[in-house]
């Protein structure tokens, strides 16, 4: 090796050294700014979930407790329209299920170029603002020849409306997600009908993106206070927004109820997708 | 009649893309017949119209004399296997293949002894419990396959099934569905764009183009004997090139100033005339004392070794021609560039297209 070339290996080390050690900062202070914007993200979520739940504690002067909760769950009217919440979500869930599964599938098997229509449709609700909707419902159906309030039909149509960007989405990603067509098609030619391939081929290699749309649904339902307190029926939503009127550290504790609900039901989607065989077939399928 | 007859079948997508136009084909019981063609030649058109999933624009499809044209898929009673193998995720291996018997309200018992019976006929007893992602593809194919046959349907239709699968396992697999078609004695329709896989599997072939027929015939006869320029350019490799007709009496015919001569018959041409020949590159050889028919002078332009063959360039004239011959350790090859005499069959120069 002569000089010069030592010179230049040298030279080419002590870059070599230099840039790594920049690039090793740039990096440490990227990891930094990352944990930051984590603290950041997670003080601006969890503080005022915290501040509520500890607000919702001081109920008894002096001391925390779970006062505020014992008496929310010990009115009689909380059970009454939290039971009704349950059962129109339960009716939402099963009409939007019998409305937008066969739709959704119908459109991707046979009409794919109305698909832009459909989803256009199903968006909707985000662009049409509740309130609108349901003076628009009530203008409507109010009066003959089609009269349906004070049924509960009107309601449940208006919570099927709200949760259709869910519920649509949900079923359309886990359409997209196996080869509806070919599946449809290989039912077919060993004899099944439309029926038996919705029961059997479809719907469960769908579960886990129905699950999402259900649990959606059921979250929206749950909490939905415009529909209900102008259809006036009874519900969970008008009921926060009565006893917030009223009381300081029930409505916190009902809040705090609430949340818990929508995360047990994300965690429940999270549980049933966790392991489904059809989720890990459709990776294998593309072997 | 045929077992299964499809008779002047067209369809056409939309207003005017037209996938298949004036089918007609008779296959009999216990016959495979693969249709062969590129990308959009209409042979998955036809097969789906076989199955149901296509109604044609005109036509009419016959099975066992009963006309099911306008019969839905599920009342068929054809089985089909699919390019995606297209297994039920949900379901495991066992499921899969009782799926059809379970429609067909077959009692537990014997749905569970078809299963096993499937099972075996495709070498996958003890895979029952599995789900089809725990499978290689081979094996999902393999599975499909079963279910497909586990109906006892009265044709099993395969729209490119090897497709997707690795060029060994492709192989092995084929041998392994027409031994499985043979022992079962099933009528099979077979849709390929595999040239290889086409000749290998078929009773008879189907070579389809733009929506035509362009041949039915036995693989040999295909190869061997191409009717139309697109068969013979499209099944095997091919030297064509245009020729002038010297003397028609005598089959003889002119290109790049050399002439040859074709055992088949020139009748109605005449001299001048112009015509497209092929000679396949296995037909080639060497001209060793140069008094065979059909010697034509040629130079060496580039060897090519593949394997179990050697492929020799040549040049006659300004056009160039390819010439097989079989390795082997001791073969002596001539040099690029090198000028020589290769010759051929009156046989082996087939008049492919007259009057072009």
């Amino acid at each position: 090796m002569n000089i010069e070339t030592g010179r230049g290996l040298g030279a080419w080390a002590f870059l070599h050294s230099r840039k790594k050690r920049s690039n090793e900062v740039t990096r440490k202070r990227g990891s930094v700014w990352a944990w930051i914007i984590l603290i950041l993200g997670i003080l601006y979520f969890f503080v005022p979930l915290f501040s509520t739940f500890e607000f919702s504690m001081r109920m008894l002067k002096g001391r925390y407790s779970f006062e505020a909760y014992r008496v929310a769950f010990g009115d009689s009217r909380f059970y009454h329209d939290f039971g009704f919440s349950l059962l129109w979500a339960a009716i939402t869930i099963a009409v939007s299920l019998l409305l937008i599964v066969p739709t959704a599938y119908w459109v991707h098997l046979r009409l794919p170029k109305l698909r832009p229509a459909v989803e256009f449709v199903t968006l909707m609700p985000f662009v049409v603002p509740a309130v609108v909707l349901v003076f628009g419902l009530i203008k409507l159906y109010g009066s003959p020849p089609i009269t349906l309030v004070g049924t509960p039909v009107l309601l449940i149509a208006g919570y099927v409306v709200l949760s259709l960007p869910y519920m649509f989405r949900a079923v359309d990603t886990g359409l997209r997600a196996i080869d509806v067509r070919t599946l449809t098609e290989a039912a077919q030619s060993l004899g099944a009908g439309w029926g038996t391939i919705l029961k059997d081929v479809i719907f469960p290699n769908l579960r886990v993106a129905i699950l999402s749309g259900v649990f959606l649904t059921f979250a929206i339902v749950m909490g939905e206070f415009t529909f209900a307190a102008l259809l006036v029926w009874p519900a969970f939503g008008p009921y926060m927004e009565e006893i917030g009127a009223m009381r300081a550290y029930t409505p916190q504790a009902l809040s705090v109820v609430s949340f818990l609900l929508t995360w047990g039901s994300i965690g429940l989607i999270q549980w049933v997708a966790r392991g489904a065989p059809g989720q890990q077939a459709q990776i294998a399928g593309t072997r | 009649m045929a077992f299964l007859e499809i008779l002047k079948v067209s369809k056409i997508f939309g207003s005017n893309t037209v996938a298949v136009k004036d089918f007609n084909l008779n296959i009999e019981k216990g016959e495979l017949v693969s249709f062969l063609g590129p990308s959009g030649c209409g042979k998955t058109t036809t097969l789906r119209v076989v199955a149901g999933f296509e109604t044609p624009n005109e036509g009419k499809v016959y099975l066992g004399g009963e006309d099911i044209t306008d019969r839905p898929p599920n009342q068929r009673h054809v089985g089909m296997v699919f390019q995606a193998y297209a297994l039920f995720p949900n379901m495991t291996v066992g499921d899969n293949i009782g799926f059809g018997l379970k429609i067909a309200k077959k009692s537990p018992t014997e749905i569970k002894q078809r299963v096993e019976e499937m099972l075996s006929l495709i070498h996958m007893s003890g895979f029952g419990n599995r789900y089809p992602y725990q499978l290689s593809g081979g094996q999902q194919q393999r599975v499909a396959l079963a279910r497909a046959l586990a109906i006892r349907p009265q044709v099993l239709l395969l729209d490119e099934p090897l497709s997707a699968l690795d060029a060994k396992i492709r192989v092995a697999l084929r041998a392994e569905i027409r031994a499985i078609q043979q022992q079962l004695g099933i009528t099979a329709i077979y849709v390929t764009h595999d040239q290889e896989e086409a000749l290998s599997l078929s009773d008879r072939v189907v070579v389809m183009n733009n929506g035509y027929i362009e041949q039915v015939g036995t693989p040999f006869e295909i190869y061997n004997f191409p009717q139309t320029e697109f068969v013979a350019q499209f099944v095997g490799t091919l030297n064509a090139i245009r020729a002038e007709v010297v003397d028609p009496a005598s089959n003889i015919l002119r290109f790049e100033g050399q002439q040859v001569q074709a055992a088949q018959g020139l009748e109605g041409l005449h001299a001048g005339d112009r015509v497209m020949i092929a000679i396949r590159p296995e037909r080639l050889s060497f001209a060793a004392d140069g008094r065979k028919p059909n010697v034509l002078d040629c130079s060496i332009e580039n060897i090519t070794f593949l394997g179990s063959i050697v492929r020799i360039q040549v040049k006659i004239g300004n056009s160039s021609f390819s010439m097989d011959t079989f390795n082997n350790p001791f073969l002596e090859l001539p040099k690029i560039g090198e000028q020589t005499q290769i010759t051929c069959s009156r046989e082996a120069v087939l008049v492919l297209s007259r009057g072009s």
